[in-house]
């Protein structure tokens, strides 16, 4: 009967264990992407004048619709690009965006925001729920994990230029 | 110390030396290989730290996208390398992304539950950073090489060394060895150089003590000659002035008178007889030779031996019909054969036995010259090798005191040499002798015989002569004998004088001397047959080497001393050509 107790116990103590290791090892797609976000930084380079100035942080910049919830506040608050911290700002529209270095769009006015942030120096970042928009990475997700798209065309017409180390990973890349 | 002592005390030392060099070439070696293991793992650590840092900037991406097949794909590139033994990728978090193990295991999920490094093995760790930011760490890890492996290159550069080392050594060897070769042969030529000079001195003072010998042989047979000459002389000189002595005394018979002149003229001709076989021997006689055959002379001379070998010795003649003639001087060939039987006779005990004359051709010989020998053997005692060797020598006699003048056989060599031919000797002791004039052949025909001279000579007529004669007794001599003959004399003392008188007066008959101070005879008779081709000469001579050489021209000589008559016919003759 006593022994019997303990077993129960023991046996109950490793299910909690196992089951909180699962659900760390299991992210959701969306704080995957959280998590993406704000790293993407560290492999592109702006042009001099869209950079922060002096020891400003880096701005990641949410328009429209935001799938995040906190998750990215989280994300960024843990990375340093060059030393710099990164700030996530939630923008409703294009006109404010002038001072981010990376812009997640999303939403049904994805396709407006884009077009309105035109040929600025902006790495736009879009997702699977932006009515066949694309911004210059795009998420998508394959077998199970998420991947990207990396449109070079777009970055370069914006001035941008992204590491080969992070097209390597790209799922795919337009030229 | 020897040659061979140095030798070997070299090959000692010289190899110590050389194995010290390559026991300093070995340590240097080992130096280069403790020096070369020190620095290995540092070089290898930094070389592998070069492949981790690579490996993990190139999975700085996947590792921040959580993209482990492209971290695992970097991964592989570098796991191609065979020295690899194991590669772990891990997050900042700690959770491996990516790995490989040569063992095929996989790589520990954590990073804490990553062993440490085995020994043989070299870990390097390379933070994966990307702009600033630690995202990862790559562990690295890779094979020191095998002890074994890094052993047997050491064994293999030592093994080289040593060889370098044994080369040095056997160069070093040869080298020593041939130097001392090399000193042994100089060593050797100057002790050959050394033992020749030694044999040139011995040689040198060998051919002086030849050259000695030599030149007291040469006084001694000189004095032989010299006395036997002084000898001989004396005795006729001896009858000569005792006979002239006594014709001086007043009022000595007439018979008595005509018997020491005849006395006086035989001394002088036997005086004359050994100058004349002195001159056969040395080879300066004129000669007038004349062909003539052997057997007839032998023949004409049977009477003539017979009385000289007497009557219990037996003359056997064999004389061969071929032999063929020879042109030599009738005299001196008579003599030679009367010398060789007076010595037969002689060597015959009591005067009894057999002389044999053989006459033989002898055919042609190597040079193709065609000779005949005359054999003259007798059936006495023979001779010793060592009378022998002599017999020929002037004054050498085996006769006792006055028996014989020991010039005989000299003036046979003389003879026999000066005609062109030899003379030989056959002889053994109890066998008799063979004594052997071996002759050159002619082929023309026989000389006519000389008409003997017109007796009473001294009828002939008065004739105008002029003697041309250096020696002032002889000169007088002559012109005493020519006046008491009837002749008229002018005297001449130089063949250039008597040129001058000549050409200023006329002349019957020139009678020149031969040997003279400046013209010769011969020279004064080619001038005169030049001038007065019609003047007859006639040359007079004791020797003379001009006549033995060349001859007189076909102009008549006398040898001197002459006598009387030999004088007058001479003359006579001349002038009657």
């Amino acid at each position: 009967m006593h022994k019997g107790w303990r077993s129960f116990l023991a046996i109950a103590a490793l299910t909690i264990v196992m089951a909180s290791t699962a659900v760390q090892a299991e992210p959701t797609d969306t704080a995957v992407k959280a998590a993406f976000l704000p790293r993407f930084a560290r492999y592109v380079t702006w042009p001099a004048v869209a950079m922060p100035k002096g020891g400003d942080p880096f701005l990641l910049c949410i328009i429209g619709a935001n799938p995040f919830g906190g998750q990215l506040d989280d994300a960024a608050r843990s990375q340093l690009i060059d030393g710099r911290r990164i700030v996530v700002r939630r923008l409703d529209s294009a006109a404010a965006a002038g001072g981010c270095q990376i812009a997640f769009v999303g939403g049904a006015r994805t396709a407006s925001i884009l077009a309105a942030l035109g040929g600025k120096p902006v790495l736009t970042v879009t997702d699977s729920d932006s009515n066949g928009q694309r911004g210059i990475i795009h998420f998508v997700v394959e077998g199970g994990r998420v991947r990207f798209f990396i449109d070079q065309v777009a970055a370069s017409q914006r001035g941008l230029t992204i590491s080969s180390r992070l097209l390597a990973l790209a799922v795919g890349v337009s030229q | 110390m020897s040659p061979r002592e140095r030798v070997r005390s070299g090959w000692h030392s010289a190899p110590i030396a050389i194995f010290g060099v390559a026991l300093l070439i070995l340590l240097g070696g080992i130096a280069v290989i403790a020096q070369n293991e020190s620095t290995y793992d540092r070089a290898r650590t930094e070389q592998t730290q070069g492949l981790s840092d690579v490996l993990a900037a190139s999975t700085a991406a996947a590792v921040d996208f959580d993209d482990p097949a492209a971290a695992q794909q970097a991964v592989d590139a570098f796991a191609v390398n065979n020295q690899v033994r194991m590669i772990a990728v891990y997050r900042h978090d700690g959770a491996a992304i990516a790995g490989y193990d040569r063992s095929g295991r996989p790589v520990p999920s954590s990073i804490s539950a990553l062993p440490d490094a085995r020994a043989n093995v070299i870990r390097v760790t390379s933070p994966i950073v990307q702009a600033g930011q630690h995202i990862g760490t790559v562990y690295l890890d890779i094979d020191r090489e095998a002890p074994a492996r890094r052993i047997s290159r050491y064994l293999v550069i030592s093994v080289l060394f040593v060889l370098a080392a044994l080369v040095v050594v056997a160069l070093g060897l040869a080298q020593g060895q041939l130097r001392r070769v090399n000193r042994e042969l100089a060593g050797r030529a100057e002790a050959l150089t050394q033992a020749n000079v030694l044999l040139e001195e011995q040689i040198e003072e060998r051919a002086k003590a030849e050259e000695q010998l030599r030149q007291s042989q040469k006084m001694q047979a000189l004095g032989q000659l010299t006395g036997g000459i002084a000898h001989d002389f004396n005795n006729q000189l001896t009858v000569i002035q005792g006979s002239a002595d006594m014709l001086t005394r007043p009022g000595l018979a007439e018979e008595k008178r005509i018997r020491f002149a005849q006395a006086i003229v035989q001394s002088a001709t036997n005086a004359a007889s050994l100058t004349s076989q002195l001159l056969a021997f040395a080879r300066r006689q004129p000669l007038k030779p004349e062909r003539l055959d052997l057997n007839t002379l032998i023949r004409d001379m049977r009477d003539l031996l017979d009385r000289t070998m007497g009557e219990r010795v037996r003359i056997v003649t064999d004389l061969s019909p071929v032999a063929c003639r020879v042109e030599v001087d009738r005299a001196q060939l008579q003599s030679a054969v009367l010398n060789v039987a007076s010595n037969a006779r002689d060597a015959m005990a009591a005067g009894e036995g057999t002389l044999t004359i053989r006459t033989r051709d002898l055919g042609l010989d190597e040079d193709g010259k065609h000779f005949v020998a005359l054999d003259i053997s007798d059936s006495g005692g023979g001779m010793a090798p060592e009378v022998m060797d002599r017999i020929f020598e002037p004054f050498f006699t085996t006769k006792g005191t006055g028996q014989g003048t020991g010039l005989g056989l000299s003036q046979v060599y003389g003879f026999a040499t000066q005609s062109g031919g030899e003379v030989k000797a056959v002889s053994e002791p109890g066998k008799g002798t063979t004594i052997s004039l071996v002759l050159p052949c002619v082929d023309a025909a026989l000389s006519q015989p000389v008409e003997a001279a017109a007796a009473g000579s001294g009828a002939q007529p008065s004739a105008t002569i002029l003697v041309v004669e250096d020696n002032e007794d002889v000169g007088a001599f002559a012109e005493t004998l020519l006046t008491e003959l009837g002749h008229r004399v002018t005297r001449a003392a130089t063949g250039e004088e008597a040129l001058e008188i000549a050409r200023r007066k006329r002349f019957d008959i020139v009678l020149s001397d031969v040997v003279m101070p400046g013209m010769g005879g011969i020279k004064l008779a080619e001038a005169l047959a030049r001038e007065q081709p019609q003047l007859p000469v006639v040359l007079a001579t004791g020797y003379s080497q001009d006549i033995v050489e060349g001859g007189s021209g076909g102009r008549p000589v006398i040898l001197k001393p002459y006598r009387l008559a030999t004088l007058s016919e001479a003359l006579a003759e001349a002038m009657r050509r």
